[in-house]
């Protein structure tokens, strides 16, 4: 089985220059956990919850160690704030592991797992992004296969 | 990218016709030259160091200009299994909360003043430098430092300025603050009571006279500060921002460490108490609590070695030693020594004054690895022209740990605080702001050094 049978074409995208606020609306409004990124048909990153809570949280909060936070400090605050300035292209992943459509099933999946993504984005040879497949989507076709 | 290229092969290749002019023989030429190249390399282009010391030492090995026994001998094993064993320890102080917890106790100062504050994050820089090393301690020293800049809406660049300043006049405090500082103990057969001994009142003297020095160049700031302060009152939502998950796991964190550092610290009593030979345990005791915890954390054992442990730095360090042994092997320090001498009119002061100079110098814009590990066989080759060298191993360590004061990424220190001002509040240091309280922090620091280290016997001893 290939990913093009099962990937979903009509997708939810971002634009590069749409606010972040805006663009966490939208993933909060569809209850997704991040959509794809494209400018002039082009995949140029793909933006997550992950990526905003990367932006809002202290870039070194890894690096202190285990602790707890009983507050939150006024500069998280100030971030939450300037969340409107900053655009999808400022905190989006990009470089992201892309397929093509003639990609088997469960290279997609190993892909997902190696590589731990939610999400793969199907591309035909210019970038252009053709569909996308949910981490869900590939397991429902597994265990329609398992029939 | 290209012109670096090959600026970078113009200036070995000068170097290598300039060696063979003055005498060099073709395996002390190309030892010379492909040294050059990995100091260059990181300068030039610092991703791609392991690169250049993996190409380099294998030329060398091809070349026959050092053998695999030479080469492995001269890697000094012994250091990178010392870094290695302190890595482990760092990682597990960091899991277990410990830093946190002193950021915590930061963000709790009780009655806060701008002075108490400046001498606060001085002393602690300092001090948390020399026993867990300047990049882990800056870490959570600048996250502390904009916790409380941004509570009482200042700007922290001054302060996560002072306490790199400050961070960097510790790491040459004790054996521990910087890797330079076991590279140089284990090199000069220098113990930690050494350092105790001599490095540690010279810096703590030098960290006295700067706290003198930033009060008054940040004077404003500090009065800026103080108002805030009054305009706030208590510190009140800092004292209930963060907590520590599991207090039992802190105390036998800190317990470790704690044993681990009494024992560095009475290496040198216990080596003379069990007829061991020198540093025998200070290089061990890192590599033994590494063992406690990893038998301690079982289940982050591996996460402990591959994450914690900074492979790529090691091994980086390892190679570039290797090839500083290739100059050795094939005798090209003992001519440099020699030029060395001639320059200071083989003058012991005038030595001292030129190797701590030009170690300060070197390393406001090197690594300072790099250029202790380039400067290391040149001194002990400086013993056959008949100096005594103990004054010249403190010059170097002074030299190498004070001079990172002078530009913005003169310390690995440095580079991290302002990445982490650059993340977090979009603010790009010019080079000029920090500059000239580096340069007259670096100064005023390397004169003390060097005045002490040429009038005091104890520097001669």
């Amino acid at each position: 089985m290939k990913i093009k049978e099962i990937m979903v074409r009509d997708i939810k995208s971002l634009s590069g220059r749409e606010s972040v606020k805006d663009a966490l609306n939208l993933i909060l409004k569809f209850k997704i956990s991040g959509l794809p990124v494209i400018d002039k048909g082009k995949l140029i990153g793909v933006f997550t919850e992950k990526d905003v809570l990367r932006a809002i949280l202290p870039s070194y909060v890894n690096q202190v160690g285990g602790f707890v936070y009983g507050d939150t400090p006024k500069n998280i605050k100030n971030k939450l704030i300037k969340l409107a300035e900053l655009k999808v292209s400022d905190v989006m992943a990009k470089g992201v592991e892309v397929v093509g459509e003639e990609t088997a099933l469960l290279e997609a999946a190993r892909l997902m797992l190696v590589k731990n993504m939610r999400r793969i984005i199907v591309v035909d040879k210019n970038d252009k992004v053709l569909g996308i497949a949910a981490r869900c989507d590939i397991l429902r076709a597994l265990m329609d296969l398992a029939k | 990218m290209k012109r670096k290229i090959i600026l970078l092969f113009f200036i070995a290749a000068c170097a290598g016709l300039l060696s063979r002019n003055i005498g060099f023989n073709n395996h002390q030429v190309l030892a010379l030259s492909i040294f050059l190249m990995s100091i260059l390399g990181t300068l030039f282009f610092w991703s791609f160091r392991l690169a250049f010391v993996f190409l380099g030492s294998s030329v060398l090995l091809l070349t026959g200009t050092i053998n695999f026994e030479s080469l492995i001998k001269s890697a000094s094993l012994d250091v990178i299994l010392f870094l290695m064993g302190m890595m482990v320890a760092m990682g597990l102080l960091k899991d277990a909360g410990l830093f946190a917890w002193i950021v915590s106790l930061m963000l709790r100062i009780k009655n806060l003043t701008a002075n108490k504050f400046l001498i606060v994050i001085c002393f602690i820089s300092a001090l948390l430098s020399a026993v867990t090393s300047e990049v882990v301690s800056i870490i959570f020293v600048v996250a502390a430092i904009l916790e409380i800049c941004d509570y009482f809406e200042v700007d922290p660049v001054p302060f996560i300025i002072i306490s790199v300043l400050a961070t960097n006049i510790g790491s040459a405090a004790t054996v521990l603050g910087n890797p330079i500082g076991i590279l140089i103990a284990t090199k000069a057969g220098l113990t930690f009571e050494d350092f105790i001994l001599k490095a540690f009142p010279l810096s703590a003297l030098c960290l006295i006279s700067i706290i003198f020095l930033v009060k008054v160049w940040y004077h404003k700031t500090l009065i800026q500060l103080g108002e805030k302060i009054k305009e706030f009152g208590a510190n009140e939502m800092l004292i209930k921002l963060i907590s520590i998950p599991i207090e039992k796991q802190l105390k036998i964190a800190l317990w470790i460490f704690g044993s681990t550092l009494f024992f560095i610290a009475m290496h040198h009593r216990f080596e003379l108490l069990l007829n061991l030979e020198d540093n025998t345990i200070l290089l061990t005791m890192p590599l033994f609590s590494a063992g406690c915890i990893l038998l301690w954390k079982w289940r982050k054992a591996r996460e402990f070695i591959e994450k914690d442990v900074e492979w790529w730095t090691l091994l980086f360090f390892m190679l570039l030693f290797a090839q500083a042994g290739a100059l050795s092997f094939t005798g090209a320090t003992d001519v440099v020594a020699a030029s060395f001498a001639r320059a200071a009119g083989h003058n012991q002061s005038g030595l001292i004054v030129l190797i701590i100079s030009a170690s300060a110098l070197g390393s406001s814009i090197l690594d300072n690895v790099v250029l202790v590990t380039a400067f290391i066989p040149v001194i002990k080759s400086l013993k056959g022209v008949g100096f005594n060298l103990q004054p010249f191993w403190w010059a170097l360590l002074f030299g190498g740990c004070f001079g990172g004061n002078i530009t913005l990424v003169g310390s690995t220190a440095n580079i991290v605080a302002l990445g982490i001002l650059e993340k977090e509040r979009n603010i790009k240091l010019s080079f000029f702001r920090w500059f000239w309280i580096g340069l007259t922090v670096g100064i005023i620091s390397v004169v003390l050094a060097a005045f002490a280290l040429i009038f005091l016997p104890l520097y001669h001893a």
